[in-house]
């Protein structure tokens, strides 16, 4: 009787002690970290990549080399900028990192008078170098360290060749731009063109539209009233390519038009993938990334000085699209 | 010596330390994880403070612009000075997370500072038109720093998700600590009580047990109890009372054989002295008349029967003297020669005597009159019966340390179970004793002399004869008969 009722207290005992530490392993265990303080004398560079297309796939490739390059270089860099080209918000992130006194700021071009005036006068202000990236302002503009991206109008020319090759020798062709053209778009637009213009037999038709849904559609429903006998588009605007698209399918098959444009919108490369495009001009986002924070950091450190002001250009190629899918 | 008050308070102390243990564990956590709750807390204070402070200074510098004066100026300049220093302090905040956003903003609090300055030292340069500009944009950059606040405060309250989620499951989790912990204790508690009060009332018990053997008068057994406190020590003591009762009966018991053992002598010597006194029919008249009848023969020419008369006077006054003392092994064969003297006549030819004495043995001591009853037993009953008579040895044998007397006769035994009432002295005497001792009397006379068991061997076999052996010690084991018998 006895031994049976230490036997039992003991046992007892032995398992709500097991369970009674189990519970203190889970109590006490402090798995969430504070994060480190950093010592308050230690400041290391701080570069800002700022665009107007956030959690795009282009510009979240360029983010991504430009982010892998600040790593490399142990400088600290942040993608700030506006979602679908809004840009009072891009310009007031631009605003905002000048007067943050940043040390570098990489920035995708906007060609107005805004983003000219920031450039120029509170950059030029603070002394904070301002390297242009993908689209680039004109450097007697803006008065930027330099340019890394593609070379438009080598990309425009390369576009109007491959539709030339497609296409053959004849027929019309659509260009669609923005109603208030991009620096880079006028260039795109000018290789384009030039292109086009040794071949005789091939009309050009230049459309403007505005930016939003709508203003493409009404731009295309007006391109395929007015010239019926289109044959091909080239959207300088990648952004351009979805809702022109979708607008033209719901007139006519799109297999018979020749469809073109650029790497730089949201839609395109899936279009590219399932073949409604017919090719577009591949830029090489991670290279400008990864060289804009190389160049602004050899600038940073006297390295280089000064820097190519007619900018670095980077890679540009022709991609197919897929067989198109019925 | 653990005693019991020992025991009392060590239970206490076990309790008390654990309830200690568990509150300082408690307390400190809780201690701890309020500290970085406060720490946390004060980020977002100051945070929020350098909007505030960075609002009041556009607020102060709009009325130094509106009203120059060194009141507001004053003022301006003691908003300047404290986000100075809340600035300072938030940039003291800075970690891996918000290095970049932090130092950022540090920054825009050095802008807006400096622009402020500016408008002032333009208003104090008298352009008032670039005063006002500066003035705006400080009022931009200010909205800025409310927004930045907002941002960081997010990112902050991000950053430490992880850590307000395990605050909350730890809590939790400290709750069922607690239940756990509480049943533990509560389990160890009834343990401990257990084993103490058992330390206790288990002494206790085996020492009311051993007290109930006692009472029930079984001293001999040992009192143990399993425990080292005071139940312990009152156990030793009441053993070693139980010790010195149970030697104190031991003692009285050995009295009392002793004292039962003399009364058995007694009686038996009472015994034989009554059939003494009875076959003494005037003794010394007889003795007398037989020594005149003795010589009578003599006269008369009867030599035999005047010897006869002789033998039998001797055997009288032997009988007569030699009951209550002890005599020497030489004097009881002469007595024994006497005897038989008086049996030959008696028996002639059909009583064959023989004897083999070892002459070194006859100065033992032994108790007169045991040979003679023994002899005339093997008369009775192996030459009387015996048409033919029959032969009697007598043999006296040094063996060492003892002598063993032997007599045996050749008539017709007796069987085992017979020979066993014998031993056990069950057989009355028949009448035709000269002396009327039987052998169940000799046996105990000899067993009280020696103060010795297992004198006396009988060998019998129907039909072959009884031979009886008295293995007699030499050198005497008490003197218990002798002082006896010389109290009388």
């Amino acid at each position: 009787m006895r031994k049976k009722v230490i036997i039992v207290l003991c046992s007892l005992c032995a398992v709500l002690g097991f369970f009674t530490l189990w519970s203190a392993e889970g109590a006490f265990r402090s798995d969430w970290q504070l994060p480190a303080a950093v010592p308050a004398d230690e400041e290391s560079y701080r570069l800002v990549l700022i665009t107007q297309e956030l959690e795009t796939p282009f510009w979240e490739k360029v983010g991504a080399g430009a982010a892998a390059q600040a790593e490399q270089q142990g400088v600290i860099l942040d993608v700030w900028g506006s979602y679908g080209n809004n840009r009072e918000d891009f310009l007031k992130q631009i605003e905002i990192a000048l007067h943050s006194k940043v040390d570098g700021v990489i920035v995708q071009g906007l060609d107005t008078e805004e983003f000219k005036v920031l450039t120029k006068e509170k950059a030029a202000f603070y002394g904070i170098p301002v390297i242009t990236v993908a689209n680039d302002v004109p450097v007697e503009e803006s008065l930027r360290k330099t340019f890394v991206g593609s070379d438009h109008y080598a990309a425009g020319k390369m576009l109007a060749h491959q539709l030339v090759k497609e296409m053959g020798g004849s027929g019309q062709v659509v260009v669609l731009g923005d109603v208030e053209q991009q620096y880079s778009q006028q260039q795109r637009l000018q290789g384009v063109a030039e292109s086009l213009a040794q071949h005789a037999e091939i009309s050009t038709v230049y459309a403007e539209s505005g930016k939003s849904d709508e203003e493409i559609v009404a731009a295309t429903q007006n391109i395929l009233n007015q010239h019926p006998t289109v044959e091909a588009f080239i959207a300088l605007n990648a952004n351009h390519v979805g809702p022109m698209m979708k607008e033209i399918s719901r007139r006519a098959q799109l297999e018979p038009y020749y469809l073109y444009s650029f790497d730089d919108g949201s839609e395109t490369a899936s279009l590219l993938d399932q073949g409604k495009l017919d090719a577009m001009i591949q830029q090489s986002p991670e290279q400008m990334g990864e060289q804009s924070v190389e160049l602004m950091m050899q600038w940073l450190r006297n390295e280089v000085v000064p820097l190519e002001s007619n900018g670095y250009t980077t890679d540009i190629r022709i991609v197919k699209g897929a067989v198109a899918q019925p | 010596m653990n005693t019991i008050q020992k025991k009392i308070w060590m239970l206490a102390i076990v309790v008390l330390v654990m309830m200690i243990a568990i509150w300082l564990t408690l307390t400190f956590y809780n201690q701890k994880v309020q500290t970085q709750y406060n720490d946390i807390l004060q980020r977002y204070l100051e945070m929020n403070e350098i909007t505030s402070e960075s609002q009041q200074m556009v607020t102060d510098l709009n009325n130094y612009l509106l009203m120059p004066s060194d009141d507001t100026q004053s003022s301006l300049q003691a908003s300047r000075e404290r986000l100075l220093d809340v600035q300072s302090t938030v940039y003291g905040l800075r970690n891996v997370e918000n290095e970049f956003a932090l130092t950022n903003y540090s920054h825009l609090i050095s802008s807006f500072i400096e622009t402020v300055d500016r408008s002032v030292s333009f208003q104090e340069e008298g352009d008032t038109e670039a005063s006002l500009t500066e003035f705006t944009e400080a009022n931009r950059i200010s909205m800025y720093i409310s927004e930045m606040t907002l941002t960081i405060i997010d990112t902050e309250l991000k950053t430490y998700e992880g850590f307000y989620r395990g605050i909350i499951e730890q809590s939790a989790e400290l709750k069922k600590l607690g239940v756990w912990l509480l049943l533990l204790i509560t389990a160890a508690l009834l343990l401990f009580t257990y084993l103490f009060s058992l330390s206790i009332t288990k002494p206790i018990h085996q020492l009311t047990k051993a007290a109930n053997e006692l009472a029930k008068g079984r001293f001999d057994q040992t009192i143990y109890v399993d425990s080292n406190d005071e139940i312990s020590f009152l156990a030793k003591t009441f053993n070693h009372m139980r010790r010195n009762i149970n030697d104190m009966i031991l003692e009285i018991q050995q009295k009392a054989q002793l004292e039962r053992e003399l009364q058995d002598s007694k009686l038996l010597l009472q015994q034989s002295q009554l059939h003494n006194l009875q076959s003494q029919i005037n003794p010394h008249f007889l003795f007398n008349t037989l020594n005149t009848l003795s010589k009578k023969a003599y006269l008369d020419g009867a030599e035999e029967t005047s010897d006869l008369l002789v033998s039998v006077a001797s055997l009288l006054r032997y009988n007569l003297k030699r009951m209550d003392r002890a005599v020497t092994l030489a004097e009881e064969e002469f007595v024994l020669r006497q005897y038989m003297e008086i049996q030959k006549a008696r028996f002639s030819d059909r009583l064959q005597f023989f004897t083999e004495l070892d002459s070194g043995c006859l100065n033992l001591q032994i108790p007169g009159l045991t040979l003679q009853p023994l002899i005339e037993n093997a008369v009775i009953h192996a030459i009387e019966p015996e048409e033919d008579g029959g032969h009697i040895w007598f043999r006296i044998k040094d063996q060492q340390d003892e002598v063993w007397i032997e007599i045996e006769d050749n008539g017709k035994g007796m069987s085992s179970d017979k020979r066993q009432q014998l031993l056990e002295g069950a057989i009355v005497p028949a009448e035709g004793h000269s002396t009327g001792i039987g052998f169940a009397n000799v046996v105990k006379r000899l067993q009280l002399f020696y103060g010795k068991e297992d004198l006396v061997a009988v060998e019998s076999e129907i039909g072959r004869g009884t031979k009886i052996i008295l293995k007699l010690p030499k050198v005497r084991g008490t003197t218990n008969h002798d002082q006896a018998v010389d109290s009388r």
